[in-house]
């Protein structure tokens, strides 16, 4: 049911300045899959490096989040491509944002559903009262799912990242 | 009031040339029969080498990061190019190179690649195999560049291939007084590094083929 009080959403999981986050990264895509390491640091305010290398520590790409400003400083050639690196930096953005506008909230029994809006997409976070899973709609069908558990001091020791409408699944395990 | 000056300027002096000699101590330029001379026992070293069973701890150095990440593990290696290198802590991850394949193991999640066809991963075979022997002296493919630092070694190994120079800037290779390899150090171009320390390295202990499974 709709409720007419509610709080903003915020997103602890990657706000912490003196953390370095370090995750086991597996990435299914198509019928290949392989690991990593993936790698987040806020810089500043609004402000995070997102690196992503072998476990042999070659790096793959290195993104710059400043603001609504997105950089690459570093992309391995063979994945130098648009639509993937888009990809990226629009699921990457959802696990850096920290605060976002709710525009509509639903109580239920053991949850809370938020509506918000980031870059113009339809999110939906579900609150229980960590955030445990965010949901990116397009024209009412599901288009990306965000799983978030294993939370431990604002750390979520587990993610997964699911696209439905591609074959692409990015699973993350904290190491540190 | 001369005298003052002078004391303090000798001062000064002196512990601007400790300082040269100390930081000379560090690191210093070979000539080049030492460079030869280091070359030869390398070599000598690697070409003996019918086994390696080492254990090593990893530093990925990223200028952002406040702590480097360590990982640490085993390698081992059977002549002529049986490599296995696996990661044991803070996860279980490892490569073989085996009869043409590469077999990963990513905690239990096995696949592998066929590498017969596959420029890229022969490469990186051959590389591990020479960068843990530390027989990378190919001038046609490096710019290399022979120091010395304390009583080991110390060679730059800087790839000559553009391509090969975008993913690795140089190598830093540490030989202790045996030629035996004690560190690798691979620098990116943006100067962010993986620097790997072997420990309880034993070389030419039979090595039974067990180890070389997935």
């Amino acid at each position: 049911m709709d409720v007419a009080v509610t709080s903003n959403v915020f997103n602890p999981y990657f706000s912490n300045l003196n953390q370095d986050y370090i995750y086991k990264a597996n990435i299914e895509v198509y019928d290949n899959t392989f690991g990593g390491l993936f790698i987040v640091k806020k810089i500043a305010e609004q402000h995070h490096r997102i690196v992503f290398t072998t476990e042999m520590g070659n790096k793959l790409f290195d993104f710059t989040f400043n603001n609504e400003d997105f950089k690459v400083n570093y992309i391995l050639e063979d994945l130098d491509k648009k639509i993937l690196i888009n990809i990226l930096k629009k699921d990457f953005r959802v696990l850096i944002t920290e605060n976002l506008k709710t525009t509509k909230a639903y109580a239920l029994t053991k949850e809370t559903i938020k509506k918000t809006s980031l870059n113009n997409k339809d999110y939906y976070y579900f609150e229980n009262p960590e955030i445990s899973k965010v949901i990116r709609v397009n024209n009412g069908k599901e288009k990306v799912r965000f799983l978030f558990s294993e939370i431990n001091d604002n750390i979520a020791q587990k993610i997964v990242i699911l696209h439905s409408n591609i074959k692409l699944k990015i699973n993350l395990k904290s190491i540190n | 009031m001369i005298l003052y000056l002078t004391l303090k300027h000798m001062h000064k002096l002196i512990y601007i040339l400790f300082f040269i000699v100390f930081a000379a101590k560090a690191q210093t330029p070979m000539n080049n029969t030492e460079a030869t001379a280091l070359k030869t026992k390398v070599k000598a070293l690697a070409n003996t080498t019918n086994t390696i069973s080492s254990d090593f701890i990893q530093y990925k150095h990223l200028d952002f990061l406040d702590n480097d990440i360590k990982t640490s593990g085993k390698l081992a290696f059977k002549a002529p190019d049986l490599v296995k290198w696996e990661y044991i802590d803070p996860f279980k991850y490892s490569i073989l190179f085996k009869d043409e394949t590469l077999f990963i193991n990513d905690e239990g999640n096995k696949s592998n690649v066929d590498i017969g066809s596959n420029k890229m991963f022969k490469q990186l075979n051959k590389l591990i195999i020479s960068s843990v022997k530390g027989d990378m002296f190919d001038d046609a493919e490096f710019n290399i560049e022979y120091f010395k630092k304390d009583t080991n070694s110390l060679v730059y190994f800087s790839p000559k291939d553009k391509k090969f120079a975008k993913y690795i800037q140089a190598f830093h290779i540490t030989f202790n007084t045996k030629g035996d390899v004690i560190e690798v150090k691979m620098i990116e171009p943006s100067q962010d590094y993986t620097k790997i320390i072997f420990l309880n390295k034993v070389l030419n202990q039979t090595l039974d083929n067990a180890i070389f499974t997935n």
